[in-house]
């Protein structure tokens, strides 16, 4: 009898001494946790899109998880990941449960212009602050001040693009071919502005649809206008077989075209015929800079694959954010401000700063394609 | 309207905003899917280009609040009216065609308009038509998937629904009865066509945006499979149809990421499964009962065999049955 209670009595010191162990540890660890803070992403991580959406998930995790192990901010930092499988209704789920239910302090995405012009303005009416780093349809910036993009616009792309091909290469008469959807017509006002801007002359504009596979009707009215270059407005694919079938019909011109032509892929399918071909990107995947070299070797180690532009642009946003609520504190409205404080960022695209509608203005790339490898001309 | 806006207000406090734009959606996909029902579960019409009205009112109505300043009803009931239109334009020449033939050229229609609202200046072309305000919010979308359903469903019970029913059943003989089947079938096409225009207005005012990429082709199988899997012929099905379809998509992208990743697969497997199970639909169709009839009327019999008839006014199974025709 005596035995019991002294054990009992042994017991119930024990788990005082135990409870009050944990008080103390948890007290302790009260006033050092630190916060955490939710940063959301959203795109097509599966489904026909689902290479840039999965891109832009890694560059932010990579960010996410560099920071929290470097010990240097003041907050512990979580992604949440949303799949959109590309599609606007998706979309706006997604972004309402990263507000709504993750109650997330920034968010990196869309990924596509379509979602990212139904779900940011969800973000925008919430007050929530997003980097979209691919949505490229001009129409984006006109979503609020609460809408930042860290990639460059399809309109900027071609212009520039042009202004290469006039003002560096000396050709004059420029055609263009573009895929009738939101990106091939952006490139096209694009090419049609910096025609203008550089006094060459716009001798043939074509069209074709997604998914077309003979464009021969439109390359024998591009070949009649006797043009001295080619602007594909479209995805390497159809880059492809343009540039092929224009060989086949004796139309040797200079091709050019946008971060659309950026994949291994146009040389696999396009051969000889895309050689010498131009475009525009805003990644270097074989840069010399040491921090692009530190973010591609981590990328690769983490993901057993080469970042693309998504993924870096991606990278770079995450980095921004983290950035400005580490200054400000996970504060919706203050975490904005910040952001569009944002000037000579050092990202591994390039410095960074964005202007009065949200855009980045950072540095365009263009690159050659030389024995079926990207060379980087500008 | 002041009335509206505080229910909306009331239910936004009440409803986490995530929810809400859910059934929100559920809701314009009832209305698409009910009004589907209408061609394609009662008349016997297989139309496979329904996403290409919704566009119609979708973009009738953005264009109008957009370039017009148009107040929301009227720009919703004008989306309505022009698919309408559209229904007729379309329906008198295809709706002699039958079966597979009417189906291919249904098809074909909704690539048309998808392809025409790509090319047209005032639709924004390929950038989609965008500043839509946000006026559509859940109360309305209630209210307008209420009087679609009170309208369809007394229809159906009225003299030009049973001639519709006669049309699926068997057109000779229903034309042998003095039906004049093709002006039977354009009236159901143009009513259905007004509908699917409603609820693309509704959708244009949600979602604020809209592009011709969000009307395509598969979007009309999406509306097909919600009157299908509720029940050919079963207006209550359609409701729950468009409810399943709506939200399984859903659960799934948030549930675990084993599943959620491949979730088209589950989604694509659980509807096969449905069908196996159940190939006359939730609700079954008006040759044959749906298990939910079934399990209702079963239980109904149960406790009415027990005494007390309390269930007996058990509004589900009185509306399933109402809500199935020709008995």
């Amino acid at each position: 009898m005596s035995k019991v209670v002294v054990r009992s009595l042994r017991a119930r010191v024990g788990l005082v001494a135990a409870l009050a162990a944990l008080l103390v540890l948890t007290a302790g660890a009260g006033v050092f946790a630190q916060q955490t803070v939710v940063i959301g992403t959203l795109g097509p991580l599966t489904g026909d899109y689902a290479s840039y959406g999965v891109s832009v998930a890694n560059g932010v995790e990579l960010a996410v998880n560099e920071a929290n192990a470097s010990g240097q901010y003041n907050y512990v930092f979580r992604v949440q990941k949303e799949d959109t499988r590309g599609d606007s209704v998706q979309a706006v789920n997604a972004i309402n449960k990263l507000i709504e239910l993750d109650r997330v302090t920034a968010i990196v995405g869309a990924v596509l212009s379509g979602e990212t012009m139904t779900a940011g303005p969800i973000a925008q009416d919430e007050g929530v602050p997003f980097i979209t780093p691919s949505a490229t349809a001009p129409a984006v910036s006109e979503i609020g001040d609460y809408e930042f993009r860290n990639v460059i616009t399809d309109d900027k792309q071609s212009a520039q693009m042009i202004d290469y091909v006039v003002n560096t290469l000396g050709l004059q008469r420029i055609a263009v071919l573009y895929t009738n959807n939101d990106y091939g017509v952006a490139l096209r006002q694009g090419v049609e502005a910096g025609v203008r801007a550089a006094g060459a002359q716009l001798v043939a504009v074509e069209s074709f649809l997604d998914g077309d596979s003979d464009f021969t009707a439109q390359l024998t009215n591009i070949a009649a206008a006797n043009p001295e270059a080619l602007y594909i407005a479209g995805y390497y694919t159809e880059a492809a077989q343009i540039a092929r079938q224009a060989q086949r019909i004796g139309l040797n011109v200079r091709i050019m075209g946008a971060d659309g032509f950026d994949s291994p892929l146009l040389v696999e399918l396009g051969g000889d015929a895309v050689e010498g071909a131009l475009f525009t990107s805003g990644f270097d995947s074989e840069t010399d800079d040491p921090a692009a070299r530190a973010f591609i070797e981590a990328y690769e180690a983490a993901y057993g694959v080469k970042p693309d532009m998504f993924a870096a642009n991606a990278y770079d946003s995450a980095r921004i954010i983290i950035q400005a609520i580490n200054q400000v504190g996970p504060n919706r409205a203050a975490v904005r401000d910040a952001i569009a404080a944002t000037t000579d960022f050092p990202g591994v695209t390039g410095p960074t700063t964005f202007l009065e509608n949200g855009d980045a203005d950072k540095p365009l790339l263009i690159f050659e394609v030389q024995n079926g490898r990207f060379v980087r001309v500008r | 309207m002041p009335v509206l806006d505080l229910v909306n207000e009331a239910l936004r406090e009440w409803i986490n905003p995530y929810y809400y734009g859910i059934f929100l959606v559920m809701g314009i996909n009832m209305i698409l899917a009910m009004s589907l029902n209408l061609v394609t579960g009662f008349t016997g019409q297989l139309h496979l280009g329904h996403a290409g009205f919704m566009a119609i009112g979708a973009y009738t109505a953005g264009i109008l609040a957009t370039k017009g300043g148009a107040a929301f009803l009227p720009a919703v009931l004008a989306g309505g009216v022009a698919a309408a239109f559209f229904g007729f334009v379309v329906g008198l020449p295809t709706l002699r065609l039958r079966g597979d033939y009417l189906a291919i050229a249904t098809l074909g229609f909704g690539e048309i308009v998808r392809i025409a609202i790509l090319n047209l200046d005032i639709t924004g072309g390929a950038f989609g038509l965008r500043g839509i305000p946000r006026l559509t919010n859940l109360p309305i979308v209630i209210i307008a998937v209420l009087l679609t359903y009170v309208i369809l469903h007394s229809l159906i019970r009225s003299r030009v629904g049973r001639a519709f029913i006669a049309i699926r059943e068997d057109e000779v003989a229903a034309s042998a009865m003095g039906i004049e089947t093709t002006r039977m079938k354009v009236t159901a096409f143009v009513l259905a066509a007004f509908f699917a225009g409603v609820a693309g207005g509704l959708y244009a005012f949600w979602f604020r945006f809209i592009s011709p990429g969000s009307f395509g082709f598969l979007l009309s199988i999406e509306i097909l499979s919600m009157v299908v899997l509720g029940g050919l012929g079963n207006l209550l099905g359609s409701v729950l149809g468009a409810g399943f379809i709506t939200y399984l998509p859903e659960l799934l992208r948030t549930s675990v990421p084993a599943v959620a990743q491949h979730r088209m697969v589950f989604y694509g497997a659980l509807l096969v499964l449905a069908m196996i199970v159940r190939p006359n639909g939730l609700l079954g169709t008006s040759s044959e009962q749906g298990w939910l009839e079934m399990w209702l009327a079963r239980r109904k019999a149960k406790h009415a065999a027990r005494g007390p008839a309390r269930l007996e006014a058990a509004a589900p199974g009185q509306d399933g049955a109402d809500g199935r025709s020709g008995e």
